[in-house]
Protein backbone atom coordinates (compact mmCIF):
# COMPACT_ATOMS: atom_id res chain seq x y z
CA UNK A 1 0.00 0.00 0.00
CA UNK A 2 1.34 3.50 -0.96
CA UNK A 3 2.33 5.67 2.07
CA UNK A 4 -0.44 8.43 2.14
CA UNK A 5 1.25 12.16 1.58
CA UNK A 6 1.96 14.34 4.08
CA UNK A 7 1.47 17.66 2.59
CA UNK A 8 -1.09 17.76 -0.87
CA UNK A 9 -0.32 19.75 -3.96
CA UNK A 10 -2.37 22.75 -2.48
CA UNK A 11 -0.89 22.44 0.97
CA UNK A 12 2.59 21.51 0.52
CA UNK A 13 4.73 23.28 2.98
CA UNK A 14 7.64 25.39 1.68
CA UNK A 15 9.84 25.44 4.29
CA UNK A 16 10.02 21.47 4.39
CA UNK A 17 13.08 19.60 3.62
CA UNK A 18 13.18 16.23 1.97
CA UNK A 19 15.97 13.69 1.46
CA UNK A 20 16.08 10.72 -0.92
CA UNK A 21 14.69 7.00 0.29
CA UNK A 22 16.83 4.08 -0.18
CA UNK A 23 13.87 3.19 -3.00
CA UNK A 24 14.88 6.83 -4.40
CA UNK A 25 18.52 6.34 -4.85
CA UNK A 26 17.77 2.81 -6.30
CA UNK A 27 15.62 4.45 -8.79
CA UNK A 28 18.03 6.76 -9.33
CA UNK A 29 21.01 4.17 -10.23
CA UNK A 30 18.73 2.18 -12.52
CA UNK A 31 19.39 2.07 -16.08
CA UNK A 32 15.99 2.64 -17.15
CA UNK A 33 13.19 4.50 -14.99
CA UNK A 34 9.88 4.40 -15.44
CA UNK A 35 10.29 8.50 -14.06
CA UNK A 36 9.32 11.64 -15.67
CA UNK A 37 12.29 14.35 -16.78
CA UNK A 38 10.74 16.71 -13.77
CA UNK A 39 11.18 13.89 -11.08
CA UNK A 40 14.11 12.57 -12.38
CA UNK A 41 15.41 16.36 -12.14
CA UNK A 42 13.97 16.80 -8.34
CA UNK A 43 15.02 13.52 -7.12
CA UNK A 44 18.45 14.58 -7.84
CA UNK A 45 18.51 17.85 -6.53
CA UNK A 46 16.70 16.69 -3.42
CA UNK A 47 19.61 16.44 -1.13
CA UNK A 48 18.12 16.31 2.79
CA UNK A 49 19.05 20.16 3.28
CA UNK A 50 17.34 21.93 0.73
CA UNK A 51 14.29 23.54 1.46
CA UNK A 52 10.83 22.80 -1.15
CA UNK A 53 11.28 26.69 -1.55
CA UNK A 54 14.86 26.52 -2.92
CA UNK A 55 14.03 23.47 -5.01
CA UNK A 56 11.20 25.40 -6.70
CA UNK A 57 13.87 28.19 -7.70
CA UNK A 58 16.22 25.95 -8.92
CA UNK A 59 14.08 23.86 -10.57
CA UNK A 60 12.44 26.88 -12.51
CA UNK A 61 14.64 27.13 -15.15
CA UNK A 62 13.08 24.21 -16.72
CA UNK A 63 10.06 23.90 -14.61
CA UNK A 64 7.17 25.45 -14.07
CA UNK A 65 6.28 25.75 -10.23
CA UNK A 66 2.85 23.99 -10.54
CA UNK A 67 5.16 21.14 -12.10
CA UNK A 68 7.32 20.67 -9.60
CA UNK A 69 5.19 20.41 -6.77
CA UNK A 70 2.92 17.80 -8.77
CA UNK A 71 6.37 15.95 -9.03
CA UNK A 72 7.22 16.73 -5.43
CA UNK A 73 3.64 15.23 -4.24
CA UNK A 74 4.35 12.20 -6.59
CA UNK A 75 8.03 11.16 -5.43
CA UNK A 76 6.68 11.18 -1.37
CA UNK A 77 3.54 9.28 -2.80
CA UNK A 78 5.66 6.73 -4.63
CA UNK A 79 8.02 6.63 -1.31
CA UNK A 80 11.12 8.23 -3.32
CA UNK A 81 11.53 10.67 -0.75
CA UNK A 82 10.25 11.51 2.57
CA UNK A 83 10.32 14.59 4.83
CA UNK A 84 12.79 15.05 6.91
CA UNK A 85 10.31 15.34 10.12
CA UNK A 86 8.34 12.25 9.35
CA UNK A 87 11.59 10.30 8.35
CA UNK A 88 12.85 11.04 12.36
CA UNK A 89 9.92 11.02 13.69
CA UNK A 90 10.89 14.58 14.60
CA UNK A 91 9.55 17.72 14.11
CA UNK A 92 9.20 20.28 11.22
CA UNK A 93 11.90 22.68 12.29
CA UNK A 94 13.31 24.34 9.25
CA UNK A 95 12.49 28.15 9.74
CA UNK A 96 12.10 27.74 13.28
CA UNK A 97 14.32 30.92 14.23
CA UNK A 98 12.75 32.53 10.73
CA UNK A 99 9.57 32.51 10.97
CA UNK A 100 7.62 35.66 11.77
CA UNK A 101 5.92 35.14 15.34
CA UNK A 102 3.22 37.10 16.83
CA UNK A 103 3.87 39.93 19.64
CA UNK A 104 3.38 39.19 23.15
CA UNK A 105 1.85 41.85 25.71
CA UNK A 106 4.66 43.55 27.31
CA UNK A 107 5.80 42.55 31.23
CA UNK A 108 7.68 45.47 31.48
CA UNK A 109 5.06 48.12 31.42
CA UNK A 110 3.48 46.62 34.87
CA UNK A 111 4.23 49.09 37.56
CA UNK A 112 6.30 47.73 40.72
CA UNK A 113 2.90 47.28 42.58
CA UNK A 114 1.20 45.37 39.56
CA UNK A 115 4.01 43.32 39.01
CA UNK A 116 3.97 42.23 42.53
CA UNK A 117 0.88 41.73 42.53
CA UNK A 118 1.15 39.52 39.72
CA UNK A 119 3.91 37.16 41.54
CA UNK A 120 1.90 36.81 44.57
CA UNK A 121 -1.35 35.65 42.19
CA UNK A 122 0.94 33.23 40.72
CA UNK A 123 2.17 31.77 43.93
CA UNK A 124 -1.14 31.19 44.68
CA UNK A 125 -2.40 29.51 41.13
CA UNK A 126 0.18 26.45 41.94
CA UNK A 127 3.58 27.98 40.98
CA UNK A 128 6.45 26.78 43.55
CA UNK A 129 9.75 25.85 44.04
CA UNK A 130 11.12 29.25 42.67
CA UNK A 131 8.35 29.90 40.21
CA UNK A 132 7.80 26.38 39.16
CA UNK A 133 3.95 25.45 37.67
CA UNK A 134 3.23 21.84 38.84
CA UNK A 135 1.39 19.72 35.89
CA UNK A 136 -1.96 19.67 36.10
CA UNK A 137 -2.52 15.88 36.81
CA UNK A 138 -0.09 12.46 37.30
CA UNK A 139 2.18 10.95 34.25
CA UNK A 140 2.42 7.54 33.79
CA UNK A 141 5.79 6.63 32.96
CA UNK A 142 5.68 2.87 31.58
CA UNK A 143 8.75 0.64 32.60
CA UNK A 144 11.61 1.39 30.71
CA UNK A 145 9.90 4.28 28.89
CA UNK A 146 12.14 7.26 29.11
CA UNK A 147 11.36 10.98 28.78
CA UNK A 148 12.99 13.06 26.28
CA UNK A 149 14.67 16.11 28.59
CA UNK A 150 16.22 18.70 25.83
CA UNK A 151 18.44 20.98 27.58
CA UNK A 152 19.50 24.10 25.75
CA UNK A 153 22.71 25.58 28.15
CA UNK A 154 25.72 26.86 26.39
CA UNK A 155 27.91 26.91 29.78
CA UNK A 156 29.59 23.15 29.18
CA UNK A 157 30.12 23.16 33.23
CA UNK A 158 26.35 23.52 33.23
CA UNK A 159 26.14 20.85 31.48
CA UNK A 160 27.94 18.51 32.41
CA UNK A 161 26.57 18.98 35.86
CA UNK A 162 22.73 18.50 34.65
CA UNK A 163 23.62 15.67 32.36
CA UNK A 164 25.27 14.27 35.41
CA UNK A 165 22.81 14.74 37.88
CA UNK A 166 19.74 13.43 35.15
CA UNK A 167 21.22 10.59 34.69
CA UNK A 168 21.81 9.58 38.08
CA UNK A 169 17.76 10.17 38.50
CA UNK A 170 16.81 7.77 35.55
CA UNK A 171 14.04 8.33 33.10
CA UNK A 172 15.21 10.39 31.17
CA UNK A 173 16.70 10.88 27.49
CA UNK A 174 19.05 13.93 27.66
CA UNK A 175 19.39 15.75 24.10
CA UNK A 176 21.73 18.94 24.99
CA UNK A 177 21.80 22.27 22.37
CA UNK A 178 24.30 25.79 22.98
CA UNK A 179 23.06 27.65 20.19
CA UNK A 180 20.26 28.23 17.64
CA UNK A 181 21.74 25.06 14.88
CA UNK A 182 21.72 22.88 18.02
CA UNK A 183 18.21 23.12 18.85
CA UNK A 184 16.90 23.26 15.18
CA UNK A 185 18.64 19.94 14.91
CA UNK A 186 17.50 18.71 17.92
CA UNK A 187 14.00 19.27 17.57
CA UNK A 188 14.14 17.38 14.02
CA UNK A 189 15.25 14.34 16.15
CA UNK A 190 11.63 13.94 18.23
CA UNK A 191 9.26 16.00 20.32
CA UNK A 192 11.24 16.22 23.57
CA UNK A 193 8.98 15.84 27.06
CA UNK A 194 10.81 19.10 28.76
CA UNK A 195 12.43 21.81 27.86
CA UNK A 196 14.71 23.21 30.23
CA UNK A 197 16.01 26.24 28.21
CA UNK A 198 18.79 28.86 29.22
CA UNK A 199 17.47 32.53 28.19
CA UNK A 200 21.59 34.16 26.81
CA UNK A 201 22.58 32.16 24.49
CA UNK A 202 25.31 33.15 21.70
CA UNK A 203 23.14 33.39 19.03
CA UNK A 204 19.80 33.28 20.36
CA UNK A 205 17.80 34.89 23.02
CA UNK A 206 15.89 31.86 24.95
CA UNK A 207 12.27 34.08 25.13
CA UNK A 208 12.80 34.17 21.44
CA UNK A 209 12.76 30.86 21.59
CA UNK A 210 9.83 29.84 24.13
CA UNK A 211 7.65 32.49 22.52
CA UNK A 212 8.31 30.82 19.05
CA UNK A 213 7.58 27.54 20.61
CA UNK A 214 4.30 28.61 21.55
CA UNK A 215 3.47 29.49 18.34
CA UNK A 216 4.54 25.89 16.94
CA UNK A 217 1.46 23.66 16.27
CA UNK A 218 3.77 20.65 17.65
CA UNK A 219 5.72 22.42 20.14
CA UNK A 220 3.32 24.56 21.90
CA UNK A 221 2.02 22.07 25.14
CA UNK A 222 5.54 21.07 25.69
CA UNK A 223 6.65 21.96 29.33
CA UNK A 224 9.91 24.89 29.22
CA UNK A 225 11.61 25.83 32.44
CA UNK A 226 13.68 29.12 31.91
CA UNK A 227 16.96 28.65 33.63
CA UNK A 228 18.49 32.00 33.91
CA UNK A 229 20.77 34.79 35.98
CA UNK A 230 18.62 37.38 34.53
CA UNK A 231 17.02 37.72 38.05
CA UNK A 232 15.39 40.70 37.83
CA UNK A 233 10.96 40.94 38.37
CA UNK A 234 10.33 41.94 34.50
CA UNK A 235 13.02 39.53 33.30
CA UNK A 236 10.95 36.37 35.47
CA UNK A 237 6.94 38.26 34.39
CA UNK A 238 8.63 38.22 30.52
CA UNK A 239 9.29 34.50 31.00
CA UNK A 240 6.01 33.79 32.34
CA UNK A 241 4.07 36.05 30.00
CA UNK A 242 5.60 33.95 27.28
CA UNK A 243 4.47 30.76 28.52
CA UNK A 244 7.16 29.30 30.54
CA UNK A 245 5.72 26.26 32.88
CA UNK A 246 8.72 27.34 35.15
CA UNK A 247 11.33 30.50 36.50
CA UNK A 248 14.49 29.23 38.22
CA UNK A 249 17.31 32.04 38.26
CA UNK A 250 20.92 30.83 38.14
CA UNK A 251 23.19 30.15 39.99
CA UNK A 252 20.82 27.57 41.00
CA UNK A 253 20.71 24.14 43.41
CA UNK A 254 21.16 21.29 41.33
CA UNK A 255 18.15 19.82 43.72
CA UNK A 256 15.85 23.00 42.36
CA UNK A 257 16.00 21.50 38.88
CA UNK A 258 15.46 18.16 39.52
CA UNK A 259 12.18 18.68 41.56
CA UNK A 260 11.52 21.70 39.12
CA UNK A 261 11.45 18.97 36.24
CA UNK A 262 9.59 16.38 37.89
CA UNK A 263 7.14 19.08 38.67
CA UNK A 264 6.52 20.01 35.56
CA UNK A 265 6.24 16.39 34.10
CA UNK A 266 3.74 15.15 36.48
CA UNK A 267 6.07 12.92 38.37
CA UNK A 268 6.06 15.00 41.65
CA UNK B 1 26.13 5.43 39.91
CA UNK B 2 25.34 5.71 43.93
CA UNK B 3 24.55 8.87 45.42
CA UNK B 4 28.50 8.78 46.90
CA UNK B 5 29.69 8.61 43.69
CA UNK B 6 27.56 11.20 42.55
CA UNK B 7 28.69 13.27 45.71
CA UNK B 8 32.44 12.19 44.81
CA UNK B 9 31.28 14.00 40.82
CA UNK B 10 30.28 16.50 41.92
CA UNK B 11 33.32 17.76 44.46
CA UNK B 12 35.30 16.64 40.84
CA UNK B 13 32.91 18.97 39.21
CA UNK B 14 33.47 21.98 41.68
CA UNK B 15 37.06 21.65 41.73
CA UNK B 16 37.30 21.54 37.97
CA UNK B 17 35.21 25.08 38.17
CA UNK B 18 37.36 26.58 40.86
CA UNK B 19 40.47 25.79 38.31
CA UNK B 20 38.80 27.07 35.89
CA UNK B 21 38.23 30.78 37.34
CA UNK B 22 41.83 32.10 37.04
CA UNK B 23 41.65 31.28 32.84
CA UNK B 24 37.80 33.52 33.25
CA UNK B 25 39.29 36.35 35.23
CA UNK B 26 42.31 36.39 32.88
CA UNK B 27 39.76 36.92 29.91
CA UNK B 28 37.75 39.64 31.50
CA UNK B 29 40.45 41.62 32.36
CA UNK B 30 42.65 41.03 29.17
CA UNK B 31 39.07 42.67 27.86
CA UNK B 32 38.41 45.26 29.95
CA UNK B 33 42.84 46.12 29.62
CA UNK B 34 41.44 46.29 25.26
CA UNK B 35 38.23 48.32 26.28
CA UNK B 36 40.45 50.85 28.56
CA UNK B 37 42.82 51.28 26.00
CA UNK B 38 39.76 52.27 23.64
CA UNK B 39 39.87 49.28 20.89
CA UNK B 40 36.49 50.74 19.67
CA UNK B 41 35.07 47.30 18.57
CA UNK B 42 31.62 46.63 20.45
CA UNK B 43 31.86 42.96 20.64
CA UNK B 44 34.23 43.04 23.19
CA UNK B 45 31.93 45.18 25.84
CA UNK B 46 29.30 42.54 24.57
CA UNK B 47 31.83 39.48 25.33
CA UNK B 48 32.99 40.88 28.20
CA UNK B 49 28.71 41.64 29.99
CA UNK B 50 28.03 37.72 28.14
CA UNK B 51 31.50 35.95 30.31
CA UNK B 52 30.40 38.15 33.19
CA UNK B 53 26.62 36.90 32.91
CA UNK B 54 27.58 33.63 32.55
CA UNK B 55 29.96 33.49 35.68
CA UNK B 56 27.27 35.24 37.63
CA UNK B 57 24.81 32.06 36.70
CA UNK B 58 27.33 28.97 37.50
CA UNK B 59 29.48 29.73 40.27
CA UNK B 60 26.84 29.79 42.90
CA UNK B 61 25.76 26.12 41.49
CA UNK B 62 29.43 25.21 41.89
CA UNK B 63 29.44 26.20 45.32
CA UNK B 64 31.40 30.00 44.79
CA UNK B 65 27.88 32.01 45.58
CA UNK B 66 30.05 35.33 46.64
CA UNK B 67 31.53 34.72 43.27
CA UNK B 68 28.13 34.90 41.32
CA UNK B 69 27.41 37.71 43.31
CA UNK B 70 30.07 40.04 42.50
CA UNK B 71 29.93 38.92 38.89
CA UNK B 72 26.02 39.69 38.77
CA UNK B 73 27.25 43.11 39.97
CA UNK B 74 29.58 43.53 37.64
CA UNK B 75 27.74 43.05 35.02
CA UNK B 76 25.11 45.24 36.01
CA UNK B 77 27.65 48.21 36.44
CA UNK B 78 27.96 47.65 32.83
CA UNK B 79 24.28 48.28 32.24
CA UNK B 80 23.07 48.76 29.10
CA UNK B 81 26.44 50.56 27.67
CA UNK B 82 26.68 49.64 23.97
CA UNK B 83 30.32 50.76 23.02
CA UNK B 84 33.20 51.10 25.31
CA UNK B 85 32.75 54.46 24.80
CA UNK B 86 29.27 55.56 26.41
CA UNK B 87 30.99 53.82 30.22
CA UNK B 88 31.00 56.83 32.32
CA UNK B 89 34.32 57.53 34.65
CA UNK B 90 31.90 56.05 37.68
CA UNK B 91 30.93 52.54 35.95
CA UNK B 92 34.79 52.75 35.03
CA UNK B 93 35.71 53.46 39.08
CA UNK B 94 33.39 50.93 39.77
CA UNK B 95 33.68 48.04 37.73
CA UNK B 96 38.06 48.06 38.44
CA UNK B 97 36.51 48.19 42.17
CA UNK B 98 34.83 45.00 41.09
CA UNK B 99 37.04 43.47 39.24
CA UNK B 100 39.30 43.06 42.21
CA UNK B 101 36.24 41.76 44.63
CA UNK B 102 35.77 39.29 42.02
CA UNK B 103 39.20 38.14 41.85
CA UNK B 104 39.35 38.26 45.60
CA UNK B 105 36.23 36.28 45.87
CA UNK B 106 37.63 33.41 43.29
CA UNK B 107 40.79 33.10 45.24
CA UNK B 108 39.27 32.91 48.89
CA UNK B 109 39.33 29.29 50.69
CA UNK B 110 36.16 27.38 50.53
Amino acid sequence: MQKAPSASRNALNKDAVYSVTAKGKAELGTAGTHLSAPEVKLLVLIDGQTTVSQLLKQASSSLAPAAAVDAIDKLERDGLITSKAAESDGIEATGFFTRPVFPLPSATAETGAQADFTLELLRKQGYVSRIVKKAAGTRKVEPGQKLIVLVVEDDPQLVKLLRMFLQLEGGYELRFAGNREEITAALRLGKPDLVLLDVTLPDADGFDVLVRMRQHPVLKEIPVIMMTAKASREAVLKGLVAGANGYITKPFQIEVIIQAAKSVLGLA
Amino acid sequence: MSYQQLSREFDVLRAEYRKSMPAKLDRIEALWDLILKGMQDDTRLAQLKKELHTIAGSAGTFGLPKVSDVARAAEECLGESADAASLGEKQRTDFIRLLGELKSAAQAPH
